[in-house]
């Protein structure tokens, strides 16, 4: 499961990443020196820094403060959870910071080693019709070979990357380039789509047709509006017409020790 | 089987530039988080809310739940949710915009709701559903906020308006959407014109058979199917065609109205306790009163049900309007109304008002009092003080803030609230579970009100309501007929409802008024009210008898 089920672990490890200093007096209470990138994120003041930019000063980001147990109800400090519009905020925001990396496995810094370029795609799959279901897939695909791995950022989980290469290391160029690398990844996905039960788009179907009906009944006894019918009829096809989805979460090169190439490949024979 | 497939070619074509400009690209560590988040918050099943996961302080009831997945999964966001009273349709309505939102598929939403409810709306949204609304009195950016709690009145005003039918809304809500019914009304045509995706109009009143209603809501939830009004009524009314008669009329109406009764929640409901306080005038009481009516009964231009049901309220109330009749009518000055009028002047306090008195002196709980008129309201308020006992007032009239104020003393400070028939819409009151129907309403609606604004969700306790009537007047026919004839407070309004819809009276209230007019005396009314109790009894009888 890549889910995430603590939200204590979350908030603690978001903020570090920003090196933002963490008070917490209670394990539940998040006290948060917030600095200048994250206020902007975040508190919503744009004519604050506008101008403090202005007045050429440095500006105070501020602090901010928050509870995770529902239990506790500490004054000044503001309840966060799943479906608290402050985490959406933070959600969307990370989702829109990491859209693309480019990152390379660490080494000893001291042998030589060769690292290879792997395209990672997180891919999120939406089934639309009556109903929306979503599916997400994290593919590997090897750009040299082309071989082709799926629950990747599973199996990259422990591997330690960073964004600058190690010393002694160098990287292999791709053969196969990360357009023509997405397409084949879109292909396999395709594939395994259509193995999938179609039953929900059987039944969305029906209901369009059964929405048609009710509609052409009505509208036959008014003809001099067939502007509205064709508008009612476009809305009912837009809305209930199965359709599916194929968009990226993010994605990335990911450059990787023969080492650890090896190790992936291994899990899949 | 086909299905049409579309894929992120834009992200594709972007990817090689930004994997060489360092800014764009993100740490490992984020990138994970980013995936996690994606994992975390997809809509993994066609069939399930997401949403209730997330609002772990909530509970929420089978018929609230299935309600919203309905609205969702079989009426595509376009419904009109026509509860009865007290079920829960601002919670219905909140999971529903709630789950919209967390799937991603409403972003903009406007919410219309009267005037008296627009903060109370605010408060539930974000307290119980963490959705952030702004409120919009005067000034208000429509293009910028997300969502906005307005009134109907505000929203069609000539800037706003202009501005608001420039937006493009993924979710409006309208509440007591009973106001939309006439198609001819400017509400109407201002819901009609905004654009919107997904449509939720909340109403307590039932929309049964009458064909007219249906036009105008199926209009706004499934524009165009109906046609014009002119050719819908020709079609079905002059035609004489009933819902039932037409299966696509009916298949019409079940695919956009929701109706949960409170006997099909399968929720228990705490009890109500019915009693009856009988209150005896004193000699000099009485004696006026049927001065009263032996005046009245002579002059037979006026009918004086008013003036004595003010009087069994209290002696201020009848006292004024007294007084705006002799000045009306010059030609009372040397009537015994002037004489009467001096009598009033030097009655005792009121045996009601005592006996309300020393009910809420014995007891420490809150009460709920209503009463009809303000100068009863007022009376009521001074002699409770004359006993220490802490009262606040509310009236419909009163502005918001005073509103919002005067809930806040009653439920802090005060153990007393007196309200006028007005306060019936919209406040909640589940702290308080003791009412007093100090007199009371004709009007079987009206009474449902009152009730509803404690015995309704979050209410706790039992509800215990009290219904004072002073015997040998006109409040102990009337309690008779509601209370004692058709269990008025046992049944729940809907049935009720429907009967009267049944028998074409439109107004119970009404049609009492004009047996105690007409009558000529307390024998012919007596049977009279007997005979309405009877029909209704058989009626309801006969519903019960079809509903098993």
């Amino acid at each position: 499961m890549m889910e995430l089920e603590n939200i204590n672990h979350f908030l603690e490890s978001f903020f570090s990443l920003y090196d933002c200093p963490i008070d917490r007096p209670e394990k539940n209470l998040f006290s948060i020196q917030l600095n200048r990138e994250l206020d902007e994120a975040l508190m919503n003041r744009p004519f604050y820094w506008h101008y403090m930019d202005k007045l050429g000063q440095q500006g105070a980001p501020m602090t901010l403060k928050l509870n995770t147990d529902p239990e506790s109800e500490e004054k000044g400090f503001e309840w966060i959870h799943f479906g608290s519009p402050r985490l959406q905020q933070i959600f969307s925001y990370i989702q829109q910071q990491a859209m693309y990396t480019l990152l390379y496995e660490k080494s000893d810094g001291v042998t030589k080693t060769a690292l290879y370029p792997w395209l990672v795609g997180n891919i999120k799959v939406s089934y639309l019709g009556k109903q929306k279901k979503e599916e997400i897939f994290s593919i590997g695909l090897h750009l040299i070979n082309g071989i082709m791995l799926n629950n990747m950022m599973k199996k990259l989980e422990n591997i330690p990357f960073q964004r600058v290469m190690s010393d002694y290391s160098y990287t292999l160029s791709p053969i196969i380039k990360p357009p023509s690398g997405f397409y084949r990844i879109f292909q396999y996905i395709e594939n395994e789509i259509s193995t999938h039960d179609n039953s929900w788009a059987i039944a969305s179907l029906k209901t369009l047709q059964e929405e048609k009906e009710l509609l052409d009944y009505f509208f036959q006894h008014n003809k001099d509006v067939q502007e509205f019918y064709e508008n009612e009829e476009r809305h009912l096809t837009e809305r209930l017409e199965p359709k599916i989805e194929i968009s990226i979460i993010n994605a990335g090169l990911f450059y990787l020790s023969a080492q650890t190439v090896q190790k992936l490949i291994q899990t899949l024979q | 089987m086909q299905i049409p497939k579309t894929m992120d070619k834009e992200y594709i074509s972007s990817f090689t530039e930004v994997t060489e400009s360092p800014a764009k690209l993100c740490s490992w560590e984020l990138f994970q988080k980013s995936y996690q988040i994606a994992e975390t918050m997809k809509v993994s099943d066609f069939n399930q809310l997401v949403s209730p996961s997330f609002l772990p302080k909530m509970d929420f009831l089978p018929h609230q739940i299935e309600c919203a997945e309905r609205v969702i999964q079989e009426m595509n966001g376009r419904a009109l949710l026509a509860d009865e009273v007290g079920l829960g349709k601002t919670i219905e309505a909140g999971l529903i915009l709630k789950e919209y939102l967390m799937r991603g598929m409403a972003k903009k939403v406007l919410i219309l709701v009267p005037a008296s409810l627009v903060n109370q709306w605010a408060l539930e949204l974000s307290q119980k559903f963490y959705i952030p609304a702004v409120t919009a009195r005067k000034r208000v950016n429509w293009k910028e906020a997300n969502i906005i709690i307005t009134t109907l009145d505000t929203a069609k005003k000539g800037k706003h308006q202009e501005e608001i039918l420039n937006q493009s809304y993924d979710f409006v809500i309208v509440d007591e959407a009973h106001k939309l019914k006439n198609h001819q009304t400017k509400n109407f045509a201002f819901v009609q014109a905004l654009k919107k995706k997904y449509l939720l109009l909340l109403t307590a009143t039932p929309v049964q058979n009458k064909l007219t209603d249906i036009f105008n809501l199926i209009s706004l939830i499934k524009p165009g199917y109906l046609g014009t009004y002119e050719e819908f009524v020709k079609t079905y009314r002059h035609q004489q065609k009933k819902i039932d008669d037409d299966p696509y009329l009916k298949q019409l109406v079940n695919k956009v109205m929701i109706r949960n009764r409170r006997k099909d929640t399968g929720v228990q409901w705490t009890n109500r306790h019915i009693d009856t306080i009988w209150v005896d005038f004193s000699e000099e009481e009485q004696q006026f009163y049927n001065t009263l009516e032996q005046f009245f009964q002579s002059s037979s231009h006026v009918s004086g049900v008013t003036y004595k049901r003010e009087f069994c309220s209290s002696r201020e109330a009848c006292y004024l309007s007294l007084k705006k009749w002799i000045n009306l009518n010059e030609k009372a000055e040397n009537t015994p109304l002037l004489e009467m009028v001096k009598q009033i002047e030097h009655l005792p306090h009121h045996a009601k008002a005592k006996k309300l008195v020393d009910l809420v002196k014995q007891s420490n709980e809150k009460f709920i009092i209503f009463t009809e008129y303000r100068a009863t309201q007022i009376y009521l308020q001074w002699m409770l003080q004359q006993e220490n006992i802490k009262s606040v007032l509310y009236r419909g009239g009163f502005k918001k803030g005073k509103k919002d104020w005067m809930r806040h003393l009653f439920q802090n400070y005060a153990q007393v609230m007196i309200a006028t028939e007005a306060a019936g819409e919209g406040i909640n009151l589940q702290f308080c579970h003791h009412l007093i129907n100090y007199d009371l309403p004709w009007n079987p609606m009206r009474l449902e009100q009152r009730i509803g604004r404690i015995h309704r969700f979050g209410q706790e306790n039992d509800v215990q309501i009290y219904n004072f009537a002073i015997r040998n007047t006109i409040d102990e026919h009337v309690i008779e007929l509601l209370h004692h004839k058709i269990n008025l407070f046992e049944n729940v309004i809907g049935q009720l409802d429907q009967i009267l819809t049944k028998l074409e009276l439109n107004d119970l209230d009404d049609e009492v008024e004009k047996i105690f007019t007409e009558s000529k005396s307390i024998g012919e009314t007596k049977i009279k009210l007997d005979n309405l109790a009877s029909v209704i009894h058989s009626i309801n009888d006969e519903e019960k008898v079809g509903e098993a």
